[in-house]
């Protein structure tokens, strides 16, 4: 009953401190909604189009690289501004349709249409590529205009005869499979950073939360709580019980809120409930034992989240461990991050359950049983001493 | 000169808290130095692919030759594969991440009027490297298609059906009409690093707002300061001794940031005054956040929770946690509502090699916030006064 009561008091103490509401629920939530906006589209190439003048043939052109598929397509007002934008990499190559590209085609002259590029060569070779694909379409559609047009005359007329007979006729097609391969990431967009910011926020919460375990003891409260019958090992279990709580209490949110507010579908209940309930215990280990590491509750408070925020980059909370080297990976996943994180990348990529995320559980639970023992005793040991 | 000194002795009390040393100057670099190890071998686009044919025919032969020309080297690196459900397997463990599938028939087809199509198999992960695929063989196939397009546009035109095979030949000897240029534009790239290390260091470095702001309530609290107020010392004074020594310890952090990052982990800052002005503008907009939340708070607790939120506010805004380029034309814009996003887009400028003077602007919109913010919390130092 002690213990209970202590953890009551001290949930009820975080849910009246504005401070710890605003990390526990409102920082994750923007973080997610930041992050999520972002790496929706992340991978897809952008491709930007300087629109030359608006006679038939470059009008053309650009209607044809505007439904460019599978291609984030923006117009660019002109060049100066194509070659800022890509500089600063909000596009990953530029089409700028040449003044006079109508006047040289119906000449019967070859057209060079530039691509601007600022990336690394092999990058800029990706875009040639994918908008060398849309450009053919276009110039063998013009290419057909033109040989009518030399025997008959009209290329306006014979472009939209070779623009109707293109869509209609039946022509080397190429077309695209995916293989049903599970996916080594998690989903794009929120279906990333919602799970992986729980991870981050419920590990940085309690890491900062050694604070109040520190503040305890600098006041004395411990003590005077142990002045009534109170043994020390109730003190132990009470503030072990409140970090548990408080953690599975903001993973809760975190859970609720991607759910509802961004349409996070978080898998296999049960996979991803048990991965929620061993992290709130690894979070709650480490929460405890930051109560006993630290010197004073500023160093926590303030020390806490870099550290946190440090072994979330190494461990694949920032971004996907399948984008380092491998060394930096092997290295990530001397953290629980990684590993929690694998797990989730099996419930929500790959539809597993509960039997697939075994293994992750079980060193999950193993990082959690060394935290909370080494805590309990450090904790205990304090209290005691 | 009273705020000289008030600036000097906090400056002085800072530096003897490990936590302040920790976050201005040993998290920021150890920070860095993670996304330099995490980043540094990310490189450009590469296309591993592999050809299954099973047409056996010249055209196909073609295009697997065109995949394996020196031209396209930089490009597309093709692995052996044994038939499909090797490329299939193969593509399932990331060796490849595109496969081209050539299926019988594929060269007379080309030639006649059938539609095989060829198949580029891909994975979810990888949907650049399907979609240069899909590309490169639409690029391959163009010029086939062109001469049936041709022949078929001509006979529409009113040309002679018995003439079929003479358009088709002399359709065949043309090339396509358009064709795209490689056009580098000659920009530095960016490196995280050159990113991250600036976006890091404002971020660490803004922790300075709650550790002063949480000093002068605790001088406050304790009564130091009302014994300092009754020496003829004015309030001001105290406040702007405490904004200054916020901006030293934060140009100090951010100095310490750029020239460790650049000498250890090759950052590129900017030209040396650009990167200084831009620094100093960004550690003068966080003295005056210092002030503001000073002015705006009663005791420790609030000024650490105010200053935790300014503080992360303005980095997830501004962009200092992702590449703010990538993002939507909406949060590029919201990253300009806050100084570190001005000071991440002037240090981006200068990083991918805008000349020194593009770092005006940011520096003018920093500035423009730091007044706006001392000018806020001047009022509301007057106002709350007892």
């Amino acid at each position: 009953m002690i213990p209970l009561t202590i953890a009551g008091l001290e949930l009820g103490r975080l849910i009246r401190d504005r401070t710890a509401v605003f990390f526990m629920v409102l920082l994750p939530t923007v973080i997610i909604l930041v992050i999520g906006a972002t790496m929706a589209d992340a991978g897809q190439l952008r491709v930007g189009i300087v629109a030359g003048e608006s006679t038939v043939l470059s009008a053309d052109l650009v209607r044809e690289l505007r439904s460019m598929p599978g291609v984030d397509v923006q117009e660019v007002a002109d060049e100066d501004t194509a070659r800022t934008r890509l500089r600063r990499g909000e596009l990953d190559a530029a089409v700028v349709v040449p003044v006079g590209l109508d006047a040289a085609l119906r000449s019967g002259a070859t057209a060079a249409i530039p691509l601007l590029g600022a990336g690394a060569e092999s990058s800029r070779q990706a875009a040639l590529s994918a908008v060398s694909g849309t450009l053919a379409r276009h110039a063998t559609r013009v290419r057909a205009a033109l040989f009518a047009a030399e025997r008959f005359g009209d290329l306006d007329s014979r472009l939209a005869t070779a623009s109707a007979a293109q869509n209609a006729m039946p022509s080397v097609g190429v077309r695209a499979e995916t293989v049903d391969a599970g996916s080594d990431f998690l989903p794009r967009g929120f279906g990333s950073s919602a799970p992986t910011m729980l991870l981050l926020f419920v590990f940085i919460n309690s890491l900062a939360g050694g604070a109040a375990i520190i503040q305890a003891r600098t006041l004395g409260i411990h003590q005077r709580v142990m002045a009534a019958p109170v043994r020390p090992r109730h003190i132990v279990v009470g503030e072990t019980l409140a970090y548990l709580l408080i953690g599975l209490l903001q993973s809760a949110l975190i859970v609720a809120i991607g759910a509802v507010l961004f349409g996070v579908d978080w898998g296999d209940p049960l996979a991803a409930g048990a991965l929620i309930l061993v992290w709130a215990l690894v979070g709650t280990g480490t929460g405890v034992l930051s109560g006993t590491l630290f010197r004073t509750a500023e160093q926590a408070t303030a020390i806490g989240p870099a550290v946190g925020i440090a072994l979330g980059m190494l461990g694949g909370a920032m971004w996907p461990l399948e984008i380092v080297p491998p060394p930096m990976r092997t290295i990530g996943h001397l953290t629980p991050h990684a590993w929690a994180v694998d797990g989730w990348v099996e419930v929500l990529s790959r539809g597993g359950g509960l039997f697939d995320i075994g293994l992750e559980l079980a060193v999950l639970g193993g990082f959690a049983a060394v935290l909370l023992t080494t805590a309990s005793l450090r904790l205990r040991r304090r209290l005691t001493a | 000169m009273t705020i000289l000194i008030i600036a000097a002795k906090d400056l002085r009390q800072r530096l003897r808290d490990k936590s302040a040393i920790v976050l201005g100057f040993l998290a920021p670099v150890a920070i860095a130095w993670l996304m330099s190890a995490a980043f540094g071998g990310v490189g450009g686009f590469h296309l591993e692919a592999a050809v299954v044919d099973q047409d056996g025919g010249d055209i196909a032969a073609a295009f697997t030759a065109m995949l394996a020309d020196d031209d396209l080297a930089d490009l597309v690196t093709l692995h052996p594969v044994s038939g499909v459900d090797d490329a299939r397997a193969k593509l399932a463990d990331g060796e490849v991440s595109a496969v081209f599938v050539l299926p019988a028939g594929f060269s007379a087809a080309v030639r006649g009027t059938a539609a095989v199509p060829v198949t580029v198999l891909g994975t979810v992960d990888e949907p650049v490297a399907r979609q240069v695929g899909v590309a490169v063989a639409e690029a391959f196939v163009a010029r086939f298609n062109a001469v049936r397009l041709s022949v078929v546009t001509a006979l529409a035109a009113g040309a002679d059906p018995a003439t079929v095979a003479d358009l088709a030949a002399e359709a065949a000897r043309l090339d396509l009409p358009e064709y795209l240029v490689d056009t580098p534009i000659g920009s530095r790239q960016l490196s995280a690093i050159s990113y991250f290390g600036p976006g890091m260091g404002i971020f660490f470095a803004m922790f300075a707002i709650g550790f002063t702001a949480r000093g002068y309530h605790a001088e406050r609290e304790a009564g130091t300061l009302d014994r300092l107020l009754a020496a003829p010392v004015r309030r001001g004074s105290v406040l702007a001794g405490k904004s200054l020594a916020a901006f030293a310890y934060a140009m100090a952090s951010l100095t310490t940031m750029a020239v460790v990052t650049t000498l250890v982990f090759d950052a590129y800052w900017g030209p040396l005054p650009a990167a200084a002005a831009l620094i100093a503008a960004m550690a003068l907009a966080m003295a005056a956040l210092t002030a503001l939340v000073i002015s705006l708070t009663r005791n420790q607790r609030q000024a650490e929770g105010l200053a935790s939120m300014l503080t992360f506010g303005l980095v997830l805004l501004g962009g200092n946690f992702v590449f703010v380029s990538v993002a939507p034309a909406a949060l590029r814009g919201l990253a300009l509502f806050t100084p570190n996003g001005w000071a991440l887009r002037g240090f981006t400028d200068l990083a991918t090699g805008a000349p020194a003077t593009a770092a005006l602007l940011p520096v003018a919109a920093i500035v423009g916030f730091a007044a706006a913010t001392a000018v806020i919390a001047t009022a509301a130092t007057r106002w709350r006064r007892p």
